[in-house]
């Protein structure tokens, strides 16, 4: 064989393996064009009789003019609502109860709920591979956030995922996406009952304060080994690393937020008196008091993720378990928040495993939705409090929460219009891929 | 001290008697709500309807209603107004820790009234979802939990919000424990001879002393001579088909609480009148798909169903909600509205009084901005016994 010959072979080998490459690229660039429904993108006007046009696994175009290529799949939307899939902010979502909380500890920053994470359909059933949950994607639901259980001080690290994916790294959108904090009640009753503290509020503040100086320090440490010249860095070892410091130090970088629950009007000054002082970026959950602190929380910019409206008492205890919270709370709290200015979120806070028949609550969140707007949500919020306002305080809305060309085509078609407890989700599609009809 | 020979069999009729005390006239002049859409849930939606009210009864009700001209008139043109709505498994007014008994599995002797908490802001807020009759009870931690008391959420005397002091006897099959039937049919077997023993004694000639009297056991008796119904607490279907026969041997009335599985033994349960008080508790608990059609495979199959809210497992003002659920997955329009008026009063046995708009009941009508079908409607005004208990313009809270 020549030289030419290895030349040709060689560019030979070379284009085969491009081709290779390439197949399964153009394969997935299928298009897919859901026309004359009433589309509502979140971020832009509704549009009648529009048309989504998805190329591959992502929105090439919406609008009401939008060329159809020859090619594409019609999928016929007349007299039908297309809005982008439902993002739900607060879940314990295909994490098991026993997993999602480490009793022995208040603080395991370096716990990540994405190692707890199980998108394998029922244990030990199944064919293979990912698993899509049927009921969440009847709810409309494409993107959850799984958070450590709430019985701790500083659970661990939450993820951002999809409900449905190829494989497992295409359902994470980002891990970490926050670090999970509970103050109050929650974290109280785990460790009164196993009489290990903190068992009042002022520990519970004193040891997030403490694990803060901790990873400043630790950070400290950190930063001043890489900025060493190398000749000196190679005489002294680095530090030695600390997983769960290394999670906080990202929380006091700014690189995540972190998610802190909380429900009594107190405990939310708590939560943001902290987050002034070590200046981290704060999302309060639940917050069922929050509307007392409307306008600090609006000048702030600390966003509010809510329990579901017909029942926001969401670690767990009944209602008549704190009375206190029963006399102050009201289930106008979204709406004078949103009126306020304070970016809020509707969640489920549901759970993917237990209850009956493995049923999961987020699925009915477009009729929590729809309840919120019964106490006052402009109908417009109460859609941007499930799609859009979730995608950006998890900070994700490069990706999901609106229908926009280059968004990742995550998109939903009902029967009726979204906030009517009759209309149903018929169609769903997570990144250009049809995962759901309604039977 | 001893008893005279009657005194238990006389006392029996004579105490339901005064428990069911009528309610006093809450005013002398009267009322009429004019021009809204009515759906007074024994017949169909009148628009346009007049409802009279005096003395704390429905005085009369229709389109061609006579107004006294002393009457003060409500114009409730645009809103739309249902019967007070009836709750019939509620744990409202207990503290968290007063509703199980859990050491002692076999408790029908205790009554509910005597843990109640007045007080509790749980009342007030129930009123505002349109929920005036309750019946709440003990827990499903014991076999026999106790007694319920059947109570509207709003009245100054207390005496005169009471419908039934104590009554059905609440019971519960957990967990498919094999001990739990034979426990409860112990009991009843124990009432019979109770019974027995307290005839003998009736028909003889009484120079014995009288049997000792067993509160709990008399409490049974009323539900083997078919004057109380067994509340049973109940999830599986097997256990279903357990408690059925249990039912065929001692032939006491019967409702299925909270009834999960009921759907999967419909027919077996229609077939013995058996009534269903069935899930959603709204949103509160995630259920499938397949269970959240269940109660409309009971009407199909035709057992009358409640609906519930286990407050405070979900908030007694969402009880409504639990109806418009239920149309989601196909329970029909009509069926829906019954299950939370006339279809918990006939099951409780107090029809003659509330759960529909008919001239001579009570006067409890809540009165809604919207169709009483959809989430989005609020509750508007709630009237009991004819009195304003809540008006959303005067009683909601400025913020």
């Amino acid at each position: 064989m020549n030289d030419k010959h290895k030349r040709s072979l060689g560019a030979f080998l070379a284009l085969a393996v491009l081709a290779f490459l390439a197949e399964p690229s153009l394969a997935a660039e299928k298009a897919i064009a859901i026309k004359g429904g009433t589309v509502l993108t979140m971020t832009g006007k509704t549009i009648p009789n529009g048309v989504v046009l998805i190329k591959g696994e992502k929105i090439q175009a919406v609008g009401s003019d939008v060329q159809i290529p020859a090619e594409a799949e019609i999928i016929d939307a007349t007299g039908k609502y297309v809005m982008p899939g439902i993002v739900d902010a607060m879940t314990y979502f295909g994490v098991r109860p026993f997993d999602l909380n480490d009793q022995t500890n208040p603080v395991t920053p370096q716990n990540r709920v994405i190692q707890a994470y199980y998108p394998f359909g029922q244990f030990m059933r199944g064919k293979g591979g990912i698993e899509p949950d049927k009921e969440i994607l009847s709810g409309g639901v494409t993107t959850v956030y799984i958070a450590p259980g709430d019985r701790q001080v500083i659970g661990g690290q939450g993820a951002v995922v999809k409900t449905c994916g190829r494989d497992f790294d295409s359902l994470v959108l980002r891990e970490p996406a926050a670090i999970d904090m509970a103050i109050g009640d929650p974290p109280k009753a785990a460790f009164g009952e196993a009489q290990k503290s903190p068992v009042t509020r002022m520990t519970i503040a004193a040891l997030i304060r403490k694990s803060l100086i901790d990873a400043q320090e630790y950070d400290r440490g950190q930063k001043a080994y890489d900025a060493k010249p190398e000749a000196e860095r190679k005489k002294a070892p680095r530090p030695p690393r600390d997983l769960g410091m290394e999670a906080l130090a990202k929380l006091l970088n700014r690189e995540i937020p972190a998610r802190v629950e909380s429900d009594l009007v107190d405990d939310l000054r708590t939560a943001i008196r902290i987050a002034a002082e070590f200046k981290f970026d704060l999302v309060i959950d639940s917050g069922l008091t929050a509307y007392f602190l409307k306008d600090i929380l609006a000048q702030k910019k600390i966003p509010v993720v809510l329990g579901p409206t017909s029942h926001p008492f969401v670690s767990g205890g009944e209602v008549s378990s704190t009375p206190e919270l029963l006399r102050v709370m009201d289930e106008r709290n979204a709406a004078i928040l949103s009126k306020a200015g304070v970016k809020i979120a509707i969640a489920s806070y549901g759970f993917g495993f237990g209850g009956f028949g493995d049923a999961v609550q987020g699925k009915w969140l477009l009729l929590e939705a729809a309840l919120a707007t019964g106490f006052d949500l402009p109908e417009e919020e109460a859609l941007k409090a499930i799609t859009i306002n979730p995608a950006q305080i998890l900070g994700v809305d490069a990706r999901v929460g609106s229908l926009e060309p280059g968004k990742d085509a995550d998109v939903i078609v009902l029967d009726g219009y979204p906030l009517n407890v009759k209309t149903w989700v018929e169609r769903v599609f997570v990144s250009g891929e049809p995962v759901y009809v309604k039977k | 001290m001893r008893k005279s020979a009657g005194s238990l069999g006389a006392a029996l009729p004579l105490l339901l008697l005064l428990l069911i005390s009528p309610a006093a006239p809450a005013s002398e002049t009267s009322l009429a709500l004019k021009g809204a859409t009515v759906y007074p849930a024994t017949g169909p939606k009148v628009e346009n309807a007049t409802i009279l009210v005096a003395g704390g009864k429905i005085a009369a009700f229709g389109t061609d209603v006579k107004i006294p001209s002393d009457a003060a008139i409500v114009d409730l043109t645009g809103k739309v107004v249902i019967p007070g709505l009836i709750d019939i498994h509620s744990h409202l007014g207990f503290f968290d820790s007063d509703i199980n008994e859990f050491p002692q599995p076999i408790g029908p002797e205790n009554r509910a009234l005597d843990a109640l908490y007045l007080d509790s802001p749980d009342w007030a807020d129930a009123v505002t979802g349109g929920v005036v009759t309750l019946i709440t009870g003990p827990g499903s931690g014991e076999r026999i939990g106790g007694q319920s008391i059947t109570i509207k959420t709003y009245g100054a005397d207390l005496q005169k919000r009471i419908i039934k002091e104590a009554g059905e006897v609440k019971m519960a099959l957990n967990a498919r424990n094999l001990s739990h039937v034979q426990a409860i049919r112990s009991s009843l077997l124990k009432a019979r001879e109770y019974m027995e023993t307290w005839d003998r004694y009736e028909a003889g000639d009484k120079k014995e002393p009288p049997p000792k009297r067993d509160l709990g056991l008399e409490a049974l008796v009323r539900v083997l001579k078919g004057e109380e119904r067994v509340r049973c607490h109940i999830h599986f279907a097997n256990d279903m088909l357990a408690f059925l026969k249990l039912k065929d041997e001692f032939g006491f009335g019967l409702t299925f609480e909270h009834s999960t599985e009921a759907y999967k033994v419909a027919d077996e349960i229609a077939k013995r009148g058996v009534g269903c008080v069935c899930l959603p508790l709204v949103m509160r608990i995630p259920l499938g798909e397949d269970l959240m059609r269940g109660n409309a495979i009971l009407e199909k199959a035709g057992v009358k169903i409640a609906l519930h809210t286990d407050h405070p497992v979900t908030q007694e003002k969402w009880l409504r909600l639990c109806a418009v659920m239920s149309m989601r997955y196909g329970l029909s329009e009509e069926a829906a509205l019954k299950s939370i008026t006339i279809n918990p009063a006939e099951l409780a046995m107090i029809d003659s009084r509330v759960g529909s708009i008919e001239t001579g009941k009570d006067a409890d009508l809540v009165v809604l901005n919207g169709p009483w079908q959809e989430l989005q409607s609020r509750v508007d005004q709630v009237f009991v016994d004819g009195v304003l208990a809540y008006d959303r313009a005067r009683d909601e809270k400025a913020i």
